[in-house]
C-alpha cells in the first residue's frame, strides 16, 4: 500500500459518507416507491381508471332571419356532424379510420389526416370537425353504432343553414361556411373554434355578432373504453340573436317573378330590382338575376359548379344590385337639371330650342334622339331631351346660355350619393365614378372636355353608377332632401323574441339644394309618366319616374346562358307619391334596371323596366278590391 | 561512461501504457452508462408512442435519441483519451464558456411555459445550462484542487465563482438547476475536505436568505412551493401536476402498465410528460420493478464514479469524479423526488431518461472526464 499522505487528497471517509448517503438517498426514494406502487397501488389505479373527463364545445343555434313580415328566410335544420377528439384516437388506427371516414364524410384521406394532425398540435383534447357537409341519419347513425371500427370518433348534432328560395336572398343573406385559419386567426379572443360556421357574405356576414350566440360546454366523464358516462358540468349555449329585415317578401316575389321571365323571354339577359322606403332607408326589397344558390355552399360547392358560377359573364355571385356598376343613361339627367338649378345657370323656364337633332360644338356632333322643338325644363326632363341637357350641363354657344359646368355636376353628384358607396349594410358594395376635370387629370392624364360635360349631362361616358346609387339619389329627391343610408335590418330580436336592437334610419346627408328644385324634379317625373314618355296605360297609381337608356359593351355575340347580348341596359326610377301632387311623400322608389335590353328606338317606347314597374308597383300597393272595380 | 538503451529498440513505454490504460477504464462505469441510454431510448419510444398530441414521425424521434446517444459517446471517447489535466488546465476557458452560453440563452433564447431556457443553433435546440452544470463541475475541482480547502477564503471563492452562473440560471428562470448547483457545491466542497462547521455554517446562511430568495420567485414557482406542501389546496391548479404524477407513479403498481400502455400521459395529465415528468410515465408503464431497476443502474453508476474518485493520481481527478457524482445524484434525487412529491416541482431533466440531446451529451462529456481518469489512476496499489 502507498502511503496514506501521499494522496492526501483522497479523504476516504469523507468519500465512504458520500457513498453511504446515496445509498440512503436510494433508499429513501425506494420506500417512498414501494408506499405508492405496491401498499397504495390499487388506490391509484382506480384513479387513474376515472382520469377521462373530456371538454367538449356545444355549439349554438345561430339566430333566424324573417322578412318584415315574419317569413323565415333562414332557418336551421337538424343534421349530423362527425368530429374527432384526437387523444381518443390512437396514432396507429390513424390511417385505417381515415380511410374509413373518407368514404362516408366524402372528403379525401389526405383532408382528414391533415385535419387530425392539426387538432393535434393545437389541443388534442378537443374535438376536431372532419364532415364539411352535414351527414343523412343512416351514415351517423352507422358511426355511432359501430363505434369500435372508429376510435375518436363522436358524431354530434349540428343545425344545418336553409335558405328560403336559394338564389332569390343570396345576394341579400350571403351564407355561412367554415371559417378558415386566417378568419380563426383574425378572431383570436372571441370565442370561435375552428369546426364553426361563420357568416361569409352578405347579411350572414355583417351580422354574425347578432346571429353567432355563444358556445357552450359540456364536461363529460368516460370510463376506460371512453364510453361517456354522464355529464359532470354544462355551461349551456347562448343562441344567437334573430334578424328581422326591411324586406318585404311579397314585393321580392313580384320583382323575381317579373325580371325572370324578362330573361326567359330573351328581352335582357340580367337584371336588378330594388324598392325602397324614402321616407327612412328601408330596403323593401333587392333582386340580382341571375344569382346563386346559396343553400349549395351550406352543403359544399363541387369544384364544377364554383367554376362554372366564377367564368358565368353574367356573375351570379355578384349581387349587382350594389357591386357592379353601369351607365345611368337620361336617369342621370335629374343630377344635371338639379345642378343647373342650385347654380342658377337655369330656371324651371329656361328654355332650349331643339331645332336640330345634331348639335355640332367645335366640330364634334352630339345628337338628341329627335327634333324636341322649344323646351322648358319641364318637357326638357320629361321628354328626356339629350340637347336640353347638355345645354344646361355645357352650355349651348348657339343660344350663348351657359351650363352648370363639370365641378358643379360632381359636386351636387357627390351630395346625391355618386361616386362613394350608400353604406348599406351588406358587404360588397362598388363606388361608382363621379367624375370632374381633376379626376380625369388623374385617371387619364388628360384635360377634360366640354364632350365630356355634355356626355355627363346624359348619363354617358365616364360616370358610372350602382343600381342602389341611383335609387337613393331618387328618394332623396322624392322624401324632400334627406338622403338616408339604405338599410336591410328592421331589428334584432333575443331568442325569446324581445327586440334587442332596433336599428333606426340613419341620414347621411341633407341636399343643400332649394325646395322648389326638388319640387320642380318630382314636378317633372310624374309629367314623364303622365305625357306618355313613360308609357302607363289604365295607371291607378300616380307613379313618378325617370327612364334611362345606357350604350356600352358590344350589341352582337351570346351571353353564358345563350342569349342575345345586345349593349343596351335599360332603366327605370321610380317613386309613388300619396297623392297626385309634387308633395315629398312617396314611402316607396322602386328601380328597375335591365342589362342587354331590346334597343330602344325611343328612349321609351321598349323600355320593359316601365311596364314591370307598373305591374310590379299597382299588385304590391293596389288593394285586389280596388283592382277588382277598376276597369 | 554508461550508455543508454536507444529508445527505438526497447518497446515503447508510450504503447505499453497505452494498451494499460485502456484496460484501465472503468468497465463498471461503462457498463451502467450504456445500459441507462439504452433505457433511456426505450423510454423515450413509449412516452412519445403514448402521447397522442406529438405530429411528427416516432420513427424519427427515436432516432434522432440514437443519434444524441452516438453523438455523447464520441464526446465521451474523446474526452477519455485525453489526460483529465487538461480540463483542468483549461478549466478558466470553462467558466467563460458557462458565463457566455448563459448569458446568451437571457439574449437569444426561446421560451417554452415562461422560461427561457433554449438557444437554436443551426436548427438544433440546445441547452445551455445542462452544459454549464459540467463546466461547471470542472471548476469547482480545479478551484478546489489548487487551494487549501481548509480556508474559508477558499470556500468563499468557491462560491463566489458559483455565484455567477447560479445567478444567471435563476435569472431564466430555472430554479430547479440553481438546486443542482449548490447541490453539487456542496458534495464536492465535502469531498474536498472543507471544515464541516464552515459547510454548516454556509448551509444555515442559505436557510435563513430563504425569504429573500421567496421574494425573487416568480408567481408560478411560488404555487409549486404552496402546491408540494398541499397538493389538495389547489387540485386543478398548481397542485394538479403532482396529483396526477402521483396517480401515475401510483397506478404503475408492481409490474406497471406495460410499454407504450400508459394512461396518464396520453390523456395529457402528465404535463411534459418527456422531460420533467419522464419518472412518472416510467414508473407508469414498468411499475415498481422498472423503477428498482433504474435505481440499481444509477447506483452503480454513482459507486462507481466514487471508486474513480479514490483512485484519481490526483486532487484535480478526484474532486471532478466526486464532483460529477454529486451533481447527477442530486438531478436524479430532485426530478425523482418532485415526480413522488418528496421534492416541489422543479424543471429539471432526468439523467439518461429524459428526451434532450442537450443533458445526455453534457453527462457523456462528464463521464468521459471520468474515464480518463480512471486510466491514468496510478498503478495498483500492488505495484
Amino acid at each position: 500500500m502507498r502511503d496514506r499522505s501521499d494522496r492526501a487528497f483522497v479523504r476516504r471517509r469523507r468519500l465512504a459518507a458520500f457513498a453511504l448517503s446515496l445509498v440512503g438517498v436510494f433508499v429513501v426514494l425506494s420506500v417512498r416507491l414501494y408506499d405508492l406502487q405496491i401498499v397504495n397501488g390499487a388506490h391509484y389505479r382506480a384513479l387513474a381508471e376515472q382520469n377521462r373527463v373530456v371538454r367538449v364545445p356545444v355549439p349554438a343555434d345561430r339566430g333566424v332571419v324573417y322578412d318584415r313580415t315574419g317569413m323565415l328566410l333562414a332557418r336551421n335544420e337538424p343534421g349530423f356532424a362527425v368530429t374527432i377528439i384526437p387523444v381518443d384516437l390512437p396514432r396507429g388506427r390513424e390511417d385505417e379510420l381515415a380511410s374509413r371516414l373518407a368514404v362516408l364524410v366524402e372528403r379525401s384521406i389526405d383532408e382528414i389526416l391533415a385535419a387530425i394532425a392539426e387538432q393535434r398540435a393545437r389541443n388534442p383534447y378537443e374535438p376536431v370537425k372532419v364532415s364539411h357537409r352535414p351527414l343523412a341519419r343512416e351514415t351517423a347513425l352507422l358511426l355511432v353504432e359501430r363505434a369500435e371500427l372508429y376510435p375518436g370518433v363522436r358524431v354530434t348534432a349540428e343545425a344545418i343553414r336553409a335558405y328560403a328560395e336559394g338564389p332569390l336572398y343570396a345576394p341579400i343573406l350571403g351564407y355561412v361556411g367554415p371559417i378558415t385559419e386566417e378568419e380563426y386567426g383574425e378572431r383570436q379572443g372571441q370565442g370561435y373554434l375552428l369546426q364553426d360556421l361563420v357568416g361569409k357574405t352578405g347579411l350572414e356576414w355583417q351580422y354574425e355578432r347578432y346571429l353567432r350566440g355563444t358556445l357552450g360546454w359540456r364536461e363529460i366523464e368516460r370510463d376506460a373504453s371512453l364510453h361517456e358516462l354522464r355529464t359532470l358540468a354544462l355551461v349551456p349555449p347562448v343562441p344567437g340573436n334573430d334578424l328581422v329585415l326591411t324586406i318585404d317578401h311579397r314585393l321580392q316575389d313580384l320583382l323575381i317573378a317579373e325580371l325572370d321571365q324578362g330573361v326567359r323571354e330573351d328581352r335582357f339577359t340580367q337584371a336588378v330590382g330594388i324598392a325602397m322606403n324614402p321616407q327612412n332607408g328601408e330596403i323593401l326589397a333587392m333582386v340580382s338575376t341571375p344569382a346563386y344558390d346559396n343553400n349549395a355552399f351550406v352543403k359544399g360547392v363541387s369544384a364544377a359548379q364554383m367554376s362554372e358560377w366564377n367564368s358565368d359573364d353574367r356573375h351570379p355571385l355578384v349581387n349587382k344590385a350594389i357591386g357592379e356598376i353601369y351607365p345611368p343613361g337620361s336617369t342621370f339627367k335629374m343630377v344635371t337639371g338639379l345642378s343647373a338649378l342650385s347654380t342658377g345657370a337655369a330656371t324651371r323656364n329656361t328654355v332650349v330650342n331643339v331645332t336640330s337633332n345634331v348639335l355640332v360644338v367645335d366640330g364634334y356632333r352630339f345628337y338628341d334622339w329627335r327634333v324636341h322643338g322649344s323646351l322648358d325644363f319641364m318637357n326638357g326632363f320629361a321628354h328626356s331631351s339629350d340637347i336640353y341637357f347638355y345645354t344646361l350641363g355645357g352650355g349651348n354657344p348657339y343660344s350663348g346660355q351657359r351650363g352648370a359646368g363639370p365641378e358643379a355636376i360632381a359636386k351636387y353628384g357627390k351630395m346625391l350619393g355618386f361616386g362613394a358607396p350608400t353604406g348599406i349594410d351588406i358587404p360588397g358594395e362598388a363606388a361608382g365614378i363621379m367624375p370632374d376635370p381633376l379626376w380625369k387629370l388623374a385617371a387619364f392624364d388628360e384635360p377634360w372636355t366640354l364632350g365630356n360635360t355634355y356626355h355627363e349631362s346624359i348619363g354617358q361616358g365616364f360616370v358610372a353608377v350602382t343600381p342602389l346609387q341611383l335609387l337613393n339619389a331618387y328618394a332623396s329627391v322624392a322624401n324632400g332632401g334627406t338622403v338616408y343610408q339604405p338599410h336591410l335590418l328592421k331589428e334584432v330580436r333575443g331568442p325569446d323574441g324581445d327586440t334587442v336592437v332596433v336599428n333606426e334610419p340613419e341620414v347621411a346627408r341633407k341636399l343643400e339644394m332649394r325646395d322648389e328644385d326638388l319640387r320642380l324634379i318630382r314636378e317633372a317625373a310624374r309629367r314623364v309618366v303622365t305625357i306618355g314618355h313613360a308609357y302607363m296605360p289604365n295607371a291607378k297609381l300616380p307613379i313618378a319616374g325617370k327612364t334611362g337608356t345606357a350604350e356600352f359593351g358590344q350589341s352582337e355575340g351570346f351571353d353564358s346562358a345563350g342569349r342575345h347580348k345586345l349593349g343596351f341596359h335599360n332603366w327605370f326610377v321610380s317613386f309613388v307619391p300619396k297623392q297626385d301632387n309634387a308633395d315629398p311623400t312617396a314611402e316607396i322608389a322602386m328601380l328597375i334596371f335591365t342589362f342587354d335590353s331590346s334597343r330602344s328606338l325611343c328612349d321609351a317606347c321598349f323600355n320593359p323596366a316601365v311596364a314591370m314597374t307598373q305591374r310590379i308597383l299597382e299588385a304590391y300597393l293596389v288593394p285586389d278590391d280596388k283592382k277588382a272595380t277598376s276597369p | 561512461m554508461s550508455v543508454r538503451p536507444i529508445a527505438a529498440l526497447a518497446p515503447s513505454p508510450l504503447h505499453a501504457r497505452t494498451a494499460l490504460r485502456l484496460l484501465d477504464i472503468d468497465w463498471i462505469l461503462l457498463s451502467a452508462t450504456l445500459l441507462l441510454i439504452c433505457y433511456g431510448l426505450v423510454m423515450g419510444y413509449s412516452i412519445t408512442l403514448e402521447d397522442r398530441g406529438f405530429t411528427g414521425d416516432v420513427g424519427q424521434q427515436v432516432l434522432r435519441g440514437v443519434l444524441y446517444a452516438v453523438i455523447g459517446l464520441s464526446a465521451m471517447a474523446v474526452v477519455a483519451f485525453v489526460d483529465h489535466s487538461w480540463l483542468g488546465t483549461l478549466a478558466p476557458l470553462f467558466f467563460l464558456a458557462t458565463i457566455g452560453l448563459l448569458a446568451l440563452v437571457l439574449v437569444v433564447g426561446s421560451s417554452t411555459l415562461g422560461a427561457t431556457r433554449w438557444v437554436s443553433i443551426a436548427g438544433f435546440k440546445f441547452q445551455p445550462s445542462e452544459f454549464a452544470k459540467v463546466f461547471m463541475v470542472i471548476v469547482l475541482a480545479k478551484w478546489f484542487a489548487d487551494r487549501d480547502v481548509r480556508s474559508p477564503f477558499t470556500l468563499a471563492g468557491g462560491l463566489a465563482l458559483l455565484g455567477v452562473p447560479v445567478a444567471l440560471v435563476f435569472k431564466q428562470p430555472d430554479l430547479g438547476t440553481s438546486i443542482v448547483f449548490l447541490g453539487m457545491f456542496f458534495g464536492l466542497a465535502f469531498l474536498a475536505g472543507a471544515r464541516l462547521w464552515q459547510l454548516t455554517a454556509l448551509a444555515a446562511a442559505g436557510v435563513a436568505a430563504l425569504p429573500v430568495l421567496w421574494g425573487h420567485m416568480q408567481p408560478y414557482q411560488q404555487a409549486r412551493l404552496t402546491a408540494f406542501i398541499d397538493p389538495y389546496s389547489d387540485p386543478q391548479g398548481a397542485g394538479w401536476n403532482i396529483i396526477q404524477s402521483l396517480i401515475a407513479v401510483g397506478s404503475g403498481q408492481l409490474l406497471g402498465k406495460g410499454l407504450t400502455a400508459g394512461t396518464q400521459s396520453p390523456l395529457g395529465y402528465l404535463p411534459i410528460a418527456e422531460s420533467d415528468f419522464v419518472f412518472s410515465g416510467l414508473a407508469e408503464d414498468l411499475g415498481f420493478v422498472g423503477a428498482m431497476i433504474l435505481f440499481a443502474l444509477y447506483l452503480v453508476l454513482l459507486l462507481s464514479a466514487v471508486r474513480v474518485a479514490s483512485r484519481s493520481r490526483d486532487a484535480f481527478g478526484t474532486y471532478l469524479a466526486g464532483g460529477v457524482a454529486a451533481m447527477l445524484a442530486f438531478q436524479i434525487v430532485v426530478n425523482v423526488g418532485m415526480a413522488i412529491s418528496l421534492m416541489p416541482v422543479t424543471g429539471i431533466p432526468l439523467p439518461f431518461i429524459s428526451q434532450g440531446g442537450s443533458s445526455l451529451i453534457s453527462i457523456c462529456f462528464a463521464l468521459g472526464a471520468l474515464q480518463s481518469i480512471s486510466m491514468r489512476r496510478e498503478a495498483k496499489a500492488v505495484e
